[in-house]
């Protein structure tokens, strides 16, 4: 009778002691990722996504770069269904507006990540400068980023466009370089674009350093690169991929509004110059390519906003309803 | 004679404000041996924290400043030291805990991140090396289980077992003083006797100096060696334990001890000492308690000069016109050597909450 019992304690006590190997311990990461999955329409938009991320690879591939501007038909033809090239008719050259679409993806994804990441970038490293030191360091990035936020953002883009475009550059042991189509506009649009994500991450380091954990990290001995870096940026990253994925549809417009501009890219097609082009033809009823364009940016930039709000559902704990 | 480990002498602290400027701690000192607890007592807002965050140099500056006094550690000040080489003493030589244990601890990081972070820092070992100390560290501060423990995140937790992580971390260094700012004011009472019981065991092991900063004179009682009563940012009584709940000398003092709920007496309300602490924005002239002293009597002298802390019993200091003797008795810089003659029984080993 003794041993059953001692018997069933001891494996009682095993147990205990297994149970929080099998049950993974709820971090705000962990926590996130099962909701997103959770959610049907996240799930759908993660999906489209994907198709135009693929889209973009077969861009960059070169698979496509013959079918671009082979002539398929007759200039302005309508969309018909005798070939696949056909599918969304002709541009006025004769080429086929289908491929010229699918290429597209490979400036705009190009541009919304890598302007993304630079304006992630500056916006991240002087939020948490500005928020963590305070003092005239503070008071400089502030008065920098109220400057840039006053001045109109298309006035401001449109200048660093032009400012930038054609602009040589050297950087030691690797080369010359030509800044053309692309890199300007990233560059354009991730220098501009910084102060939404600064504020943001200033505001919330401001309140994070006050907190314990952050004067126990200094009464450790820690140097204040360490505790930003370490233990300041992961508990404001979910903001960073909040302002990331909201972002990429807001840079894919803005790619369309400089390429309309004529400030865009030109060497290579683009939703934007597909616009550009087809409106002018849009008097003589041809419709084709502008809808084309705009479906294909209409289509993305609702898929990463229904993602954008996934991901801030899912990471701002103050969004949280009960569930 | 021994050596003070720690020794602050006339430690003047400013904070530059928009309403003018705020003096949070005055001519403070003190000293503390190897082995030796130290509270320092006294109401919100006196400048005990501040005192010890000094010692740290974290307090946030600007607005804070060090106006002057010495801070000697181990024969170097180290008010004098670079930033780098003060980020040696911290967390190696002087460790600290803090009030709160739901906010000490980063959220995003594992308990064991924490520990092993604050080892490397200091100890040259390697990661593996590291998560068996931070093991032993857990062991030591009565984690059951403590290998799997590391893989925990805080919130996972209760107040107490932060705590106690907090302590584990702090001590994963082996310092040789711990500065325990209010360690369990935010914890409930059964599991306060356990950390403060934790806390004794441990530096008994390791004849570790603590600075104990509290407003609570039960803790007092039970743990220190030697007490500082502090007062509008002064220290206004300085004397060994016993010393001072037996014969206490400054007003302020007795205030606290009359306002102290007794076993088995019968009064309806707990007395309490007249007036409110004062702001320090507009500290009042002279001595800074004669509003609400009961042994002022209209007194002109405590309204026009504020008393330097004296000896005023041998290994005894106050600051107090009305103390016996008080212009005749010495002014010293405070420090004594001093341990507690009744040690706090030891009880079994404390059950987690």
């Amino acid at each position: 009778m003794t041993a059953i019992r001692a018997e069933s304690d001891a494996n009682l006590t095993v147990a205990a002691e297994l149970a929080p190997l099998t049950e993974k311990p709820r971090t705000l990461w962990r926590d996130a990722r099962a909701r997103i999955t959770r959610s049907k329409l996240a799930m759908i938009c993660l999906g489209i996504m994907a198709c135009y991320v693929v889209v973009a690879l077969i861009g960059f591939s070169g698979l496509l770069n013959h079918a671009i501007e082979a002539t398929v038909g007759p200039g302005s033809a309508p969309p018909s269904t005798a070939s696949v090239s056909l599918w969304a008719g002709t541009d006025f050259l004769g080429r086929s507006v289908l491929w010229r679409l699918l290429y597209g993806a490979r400036v705009a994804l190009t541009v919304a990540f890598l302007a993304s990441i630079v304006s992630i970038v500056i916006g991240t490293v002087l939020g948490l400068i500005s928020g963590y030191f305070g003092g005239c360091i503070d008071a400089a990035i502030v008065w920098l980023f109220s400057t840039v936020s006053s001045i109109p953002w298309i006035l401001l883009i449109l200048a660093l466009a032009f400012v930038l475009k054609g602009q040589e550059f050297a950087l030691p042991g690797i080369g010359k370089f030509t800044l053309t189509g692309v890199p300007t506009i990233v560059l354009a649009l991730g220098l501009t674009s910084w102060v939404g994500l600064c504020r943001y991450i200033r505001g919330e380091v401001l309140k994070l350093r006050e907190r314990d954990y952050i004067a126990a990290a200094r009464a450790i001995g820690l140097r204040d690169r360490s505790i930003l870096f370490r233990h300041i940026l992961p508990n404001v990253f979910h903001l960073i991929i909040i302002d990331f994925s909201l972002g990429l549809g807001a840079f894919v417009q803005s790619e369309v509004v400089l390429s309309f501009l004529g400030l865009g890219v030109t060497d290579q097609p683009s939703w934007g110059r597909m616009i550009d082009d087809a409106k002018l033809e849009l008097l003589k009823g041809v419709w084709w390519q502008m809808a084309a364009a705009t479906i294909a940016i209409f289509v993305f930039t609702l898929a990463v906003n229904i993602l954008g709000d996934a991901f801030r559902d899912a990471l701002d704990p103050r969004l949280r309803g009960v569930d | 004679m021994q050596n003070p480990l720690l020794q602050v002498k006339n430690l003047n602290i400013a904070f530059d404000t928009d309403r003018g400027q705020i003096r949070p701690v005055r001519d403070v000192s003190w000293s503390i041996y190897p082995g030796q607890t130290l509270a320092l007592v006294g109401e919100s807002g006196c400048g005990k924290s501040v005192s010890a965050l000094s010692i740290l140099r974290l307090i946030p500056s600007p607005p804070g400043r060090v106006l002057g006094g010495e801070i000697i550690f181990e024969g170097r000040d180290l008010l004098k030291l670079s930033e780098a080489e003060m980020r040696q003493v911290r967390g190696k030589d002087i460790a600290m805990i803090f009030q709160e244990p739901m906010t000490s601890l980063n959220p995003v990081y594992t308990i064991g991140d924490q520990i092993v972070e604050a080892i490397t820092l200091h100890q040259h070992v390697k990661t593996k090396e590291a998560l068996d100390i931070a093991e032993r560290s857990l062991a030591d501060v009565g984690i059951p289980a403590p290998r799997l423990r590391l893989k925990d995140y805080p919130h996972q937790m209760s107040g107490g077992m932060r705590q106690r992580v907090m302590i584990a971390m702090a001590l994963a260094c082996k310092p040789k003083l711990l500065i325990a700012d209010e360690p369990t004011t935010a914890l409930d009472v059964t599991v306060q006797a356990q950390i403060l019981e934790l806390l004794r065991k441990l530096q008994h092991e390791r004849n570790m100096a603590i600075l104990l900063i509290t407003h609570d004179l039960g803790v007092v009682a039970e743990n220190a060696d030697t007490v500082g009563v502090m007062y509008a940012s002064r220290i206004v009584e300085y004397a060994t334990v016993e010393d001072l709940f037996d014969r206490p000398q400054h007003p302020y003092t007795e205030g606290l001890f009359r306002s102290m709920p007794r076993l088995g007496g019968k009064t309806d309300r707990l007395e309490t000492i007249a007036g409110t602490v004062p702001n320090p924005a507009r500290f009042p002239s002279g001595c800074k308690f004669h509003p609400r002293c009961p042994r002022m009597q209209g007194d002109p002298k405590c309204k026009d000069i504020e008393p330097a802390t004296r000896e005023v019993q041998s290994q005894h200091w106050a600051a107090c016109h009305h103390v016996p003797n008080f212009e005749q008795s010495p002014i010293t810089i405070p420090h004594l050597v001093h341990r507690r003659s009744v040690v706090a029984k030891a009880t079994e080993e404390p059950a987690i909450i």
